[in-house]
């Protein structure tokens, strides 16, 4: 095996590291994905639309400003508010009103959400691949012990944590998070105590959208945007949810970092093969835990 | 209630309609079914195939048609769908009695059209599939490729490459058959070529992979001479974007086929990274003749942009059918085939023929670096090498080889 | 209530020749293009049955039926290429792999319930598809298989047509029977309330996984089908997004009646056929139409038309 010899220590970290930041991306739109099927039940295959639709509006923003850095920045803070705009029109239009039936319903609706979401996008944007540049301060890497650290990829990094722990904030600190996880545990007891739960709902789902939308702008400058995105996405990020525990946002990190690790360690180890080991790793985790890793919320 | 049911029953009665609106045949027309993918991403490929076909077409019909009948289409969006690209191929052959096939993207819609094409006999021209399978292994009378396949590529790339100073190479690709197809088509040939060139790892990562970051890494670690890069359209446009963002190109010398073409550069803009290797068909500024830039000229005209290499697919395509029928004498399919076989017309890159036993069009290929030039808003390529077609064709008995085999 | 139930049953069965009737001398009036759609609908159609044995009947979420409907298709193809073996053994042998695989996945899957089931199903099936489309040497990875040899009794439009009706007619009346068997009432009975089936005695797993084995054979039966009649096989047979479209043809017919699918399958089929080779916005119509669906006719259209067949009046909420 040629691949050992090539194996080196600078080479694993640098692997890990980049495997890391992968993960953050992952672990922001699923983690939207789990608190929006944990809090509403509902199984949103939409989640990947609202994903595309963010990279492409943090493209437009960002053209709006001739590209430059300023621009993307700008298109950065606001494509997640328009995202979650749209999903919040979305959630008192639409969804509001399908609150007690199954599951199978809610999916197959989202999944037409889905399907006019892609042609929505490819009425406005058209169908050609769009480009966006990062910022000139996170171009190229790093070079440290010989090792290759893309910028963009750290920042990445860096944006994890403060995301992880502004959810925890979110959920474990507030007012409305604490309705919220109570509301996934048992709706009806919340809405006797006098609480909305309606808007509880919506705003749940709207903080899950947001973070979809913010998921896509982030990868924006890193591929390129075009209407298979959400395609690619939303199969990763329910199998992230599904091993991490339905509902569950640590869980949601849990599975971001194992899908995240196998994938580019795997890239490493055994390329030829790389694209098998994520889906293993979830059919493995699977036939031992079956409901997830960590506690699902129901 | 009633109003969903009242439309689900209007949508029901418009299906109808449409199933019974038997298509207007025109009697003094020759119909060209189309079949191609006009949404998502391959569409920018197809319109261009496209527009280059309507260029072309109308300028046959301006000057008198063809046999004094009009040259006329139909499209079919196949979704970049096998079993929607078989749908609309049995439909416009069964309903629309179309007289011959054009199409797709898709080598797997090409493939399994071409099988229908054969039952049928009804001539299938591919205008943008590249699987060497078409034409080669599963090759038939009625059908042709009018662009590059994977062979051809292999074979130009190697040639090109073999006269580079690179030993320790990496292969790196999209996991399909086009990538692997590929990169087997270097590889092998430059082997050949230069039996001293070391293969010191591979990579391949799934179609539609959104981020390159990863395997780029990997790569770089491992410190080979070059990289042989085997994705086909959807990935070549975020490949070389996570190389620009990476520093990869500035590090490591790549190739990778449609890297100097239009339609990969257009979209990065002046994104793209410099100084990749890549091969193409054509280019709209090379060769420097006077039929190129005629040609370019009408096609700028009538598009307001510059033609890409699918472009010049379409354009040929029309002439050759109409030069095909000419030298048939009639519109008759088994006729129009054997006519088509060996068939040459003279091109914006000089005379193209069709190969005689396994109706490939004989391409040319341009091997050239991308370089920011001024006055485009887009990369071009730069140090351009012509490797002419008769040293990366199929070989009579390559084919015959093939065919047995399977 | 007796003497109308008699008499509705013979209408229905007079309905059910005519149609019959109507089938079999198609090809002697319509174009060959429409009989190749029928063939296309009649195949789809045992498909969404099948499938339906397991969702409708079954209460389980099968969300990746679509495995199975490419197995018995890669079955088929692979036996007919590669070996020399009597192609009538393939139509055997394809779905008798789709089962196989159906019992696999069902022994994993079963013992979750609802949603779990069904993103478990869908992440084993992605592996399956994974490996199909990789597989070059073997199953022609994401090119497909192509040119497959069928007997040349059912290699033409109508040969195909009237091997398709026979064998569909064949599948549905099975499919009917063991619906209306007392296994397929112990199915009812499971997915209207599972503690209280277990409770009585019914061995709930087993009976689900006999289900999703019967399911998967049939959906097997649909693929060996669909090669006869388009002679190719390829991996986007097995995706995710065409199981989703039958789970979608399954509900636009209504999904607590027999021949609602077939009905669904009908106007997918031919609004795809149609509306998506002409047009771009062939997802779009479909969105719409499953919106429309969801908002209006939960029941689906067949389920809509039984209730105001029989004049019950209950809310459109019954739906559980």
């Amino acid at each position: 095996m040629d691949w050992l010899s090539t194996l080196t220590a600078g080479g694993l970290v640098q692997q890990f590291i980049v495997g890391l930041s992968r993960s953050t991306i992952l672990f922001i739109v699923s983690s939207g994905l789990s608190l929006v099927l944990g809090v509403l039940r509902i199984p949103n295959v939409a989640h990947g639309s609202l994903y595309m639709l963010g990279a492409f509006l943090c493209f437009s923003i960002a053209s709006l400003f001739d590209n430059s850095s300023m621009g993307f920045w700008i298109g950065l803070a606001l494509a997640p508010f328009c995202v979650a705009f749209v999903s919040l029109v979305a959630e008192r239009t639409l969804f509001s009103r399908l609150y007690d039936r199954e599951h199978l319903m809610l999916l197959l609706f989202t999944f037409a959400l889905m399907l006019l979401c892609r042609d929505a996008v490819k009425i406005i944007w058209g169908s050609e691949y769009r480009s966006l540049a990062p910022p000139v301060a996170l171009q190229g890497s790093f070079s440290v012990f010989g090792m290759l650290l893309p910028k963009y990829n750290l920042f990445l990094l860096g944006l994890g944590p403060f995301v992880a722990v502004g959810l925890w904030f979110l959920t474990q600190k507030t007012k409305i998070g604490k309705i919220a996880r109570a509301a996934a545990v048992d709706r009806d007891m919340v809405g006797a105590v006098g609480i909305n739960v309606s808007w509880v709902f919506a705003f749940v789902f709207v903080i899950g959208c947001f973070l979809a939308g913010l998921g896509g702008a982030l990868v924006a400058p890193t591929q390129n945007i075009n209407q298979g995105m959400d395609h690619t996405l939303i199969m990763e990020a329910f199998l992230i949810v599904i091993i991490g525990g339905l509902g569950n946002v640590w869980g949601a990190l849990l599975g971001a970092l194992i899908f995240g690790l196998t994938d580019s360690m795997g890239i490493l180890v055994w390329p030829q093969f790389s694209i098998v080991f994520p889906y293993a790793v979830v059919v493995i985790v699977l036939i031992f835990r079956p409901t997830g890793l960590l506690k699902s919320t129901w | 209630m009633k109003r969903s049911l009242i439309s689900i029953f209007a949508l029901f009665i418009s299906a109808v309609i449409v199933v019974w609106s038997v298509p207007v045949q025109a009697a003094d027309e020759i119909k060209v079914g189309i079949i191609d993918t006009y949404s998502g991403p391959p569409s920018s490929y197809a319109l261009d195939v496209l527009d280059g076909f309507k260029l072309a077409m109308n300028k046959i019909n301006a000057s008198g048609g063809v046999l004094g009948k009009k040259l006329a289409y139909v499209t079919r969006d196949d979704k970049f769908k096998v079993d929607l690209g078989l749908t609309s191929a049995k439909e416009l052959i069964m309903r629309e009695n179309v007289n011959l096939l054009v199409g797709t993207i898709n080598s797997a819609v090409s493939l399994a059209v071409s099988d229908l094409a054969k039952k049928e006999k009804i001539p299938f021209i591919v205008t943008y599939g590249k699987s060497s399978n078409i034409t080669g292994a599963k090759g038939h009378k009625f059908v042709f490729n009018m662009n590059e396949n994977t062979e051809m590529i292999g074979k130009a790339a190697a040639i090109g490459l073999s006269k580079r100073p690179f030993v320790k190479y990496w292969i790196a690709g999209d996991d399909y058959e086009y990538g692997h197809a590929v990169a087997d088509g270097v590889w092998n040939h430059l082997k050949k070529i230069k039996p001293d060139v070391q293969l010191m790892g591979q990579s391949w990562w799934k179609v539609g992979e959104p981020d390159f970051t990863p395997y780029i890494t990997s790569i770089l670690s491992a410190k080979p001479d070059a990289v042989i890069v085997a994705t086909g359209g959807a990935g070549c446009i975020p490949f070389l974007k996570a190389a620009k963002n990476t520093g990869f190109n500035e590090k490591i010398p790549m190739f990778m086929h449609t890297a100097t073409e239009l339609s990969t550069l257009r979209p990065l803009g002046l994104d793209a990274p410099e100084g990749v290797i890549g091969t193409s068909n054509y280019y709209f500024y090379f060769p420097e003749t006077d039929a190129n830039k005629v040609f370019v000229e009408e096609f700028r005209k009538a598009y307001d942009r510059y033609p890409s290499f699918g472009s010049l697919i379409g354009w040929y395509t029309a002439n050759f059918i109409a030069k095909a029928y000419e030298k048939a004498g009639k519109v008759d399919a088994e006729k129009f085939a054997e006519a088509l076989t060996g068939l040459s017309i003279d091109t914006p890159i000089g005379p193209l023929t069709v190969g005689k036993f396994d109706n490939q069009l004989m391409l040319p290929m341009f091997m050239g670096v991308t370089k920011k030039v001024a006055g485009y808003d887009f990369l071009i390529a730069s140090e351009i090498m012509t490797i002419p077609a008769q040293e990366i064709v199929t070989t009579e008995e390559e084919v015959k080889k093939a065919r047995e085999q399977k | 209530m007796g003497l109308s139930r008699a008499s509705s049953k013979l209408v229905s069965l007079s309905f059910l020749f005519i149609g019959l009737l109507a089938l079999s001398v198609a090809p002697l009036f319509l174009p060959r293009f429409f009989i190749y759609l029928t063939a296309l609908v009649l195949l789809t159609g045992l498909l969404a049955t099948s499938l339906n044995l397991a969702l409708g009947f079954g209460g389980m979420y099968q969300f990746n039926h679509s495995v199975f409907y490419g197995l018995g298709a890669y079955g088929l193809s692979l036996m007919l290429i590669k070996t020399s073996l009597p192609p009538l053994l393939g139509y055997i042998v394809g779905p008798v792999i789709s089962a196989i695989m159906a019992l696999i996945m069902g022994i994993i899957c079963v013992r979750l319930s609802k949603l779990y089931f069904g993103m478990l199903q869908l992440s084993l099936g992605s592996l399956v598809w994974v490996v199909i489309y990789r597989w070059y040497s073997f199953t022609g990875g994401d090119d497909g298989l192509h040119g497959v040899p069928i007997p040349q009794l059912f290699s033409s439009v109508t040969g195909s047509y009237y091997f398709t009706l026979v064998v569909t007619f064949f599948c549905m009346v099975i499919l009917y029977f063991i619906v209306h068997s007392p296994f397929g009432r112990i199915l009812q009975a499971i997915r209207d309330n599972p503690e209280r089936s277990a409770s009585v005695g019914i061995r709930v797993r087993l009976q689900q996984l006999i289900a999703l084995v019967i399911a998967g054979f049939f959906a097997g039966v649909a693929g060996g089908l669909f090669v006869t009649v388009e002679g190719s096989a390829f991996p986007d047979l097995l995706s995710w997004t065409l199981s989703l479209e039958l789970i979608i043809m399954c509900l636009l017919g209504g999904w607590f009646t027999f021949f609602g699918p077939m009905l669904g399958a009908a106007i997918i089929v031919c609004l795809r056929a149609l509306v998506g080779g002409y047009t771009e916005f062939w997802t779009l119509a479909l969105a719409i139409i499953l919106m429309l669906l969801i908002y209006f006719l939960p029941e689906g259209a067949l389920g809509f038309f039984e209730r105001i067949w029989h004049g019950k009046a209950s809310a459109s909420g019954e739906v559980k």
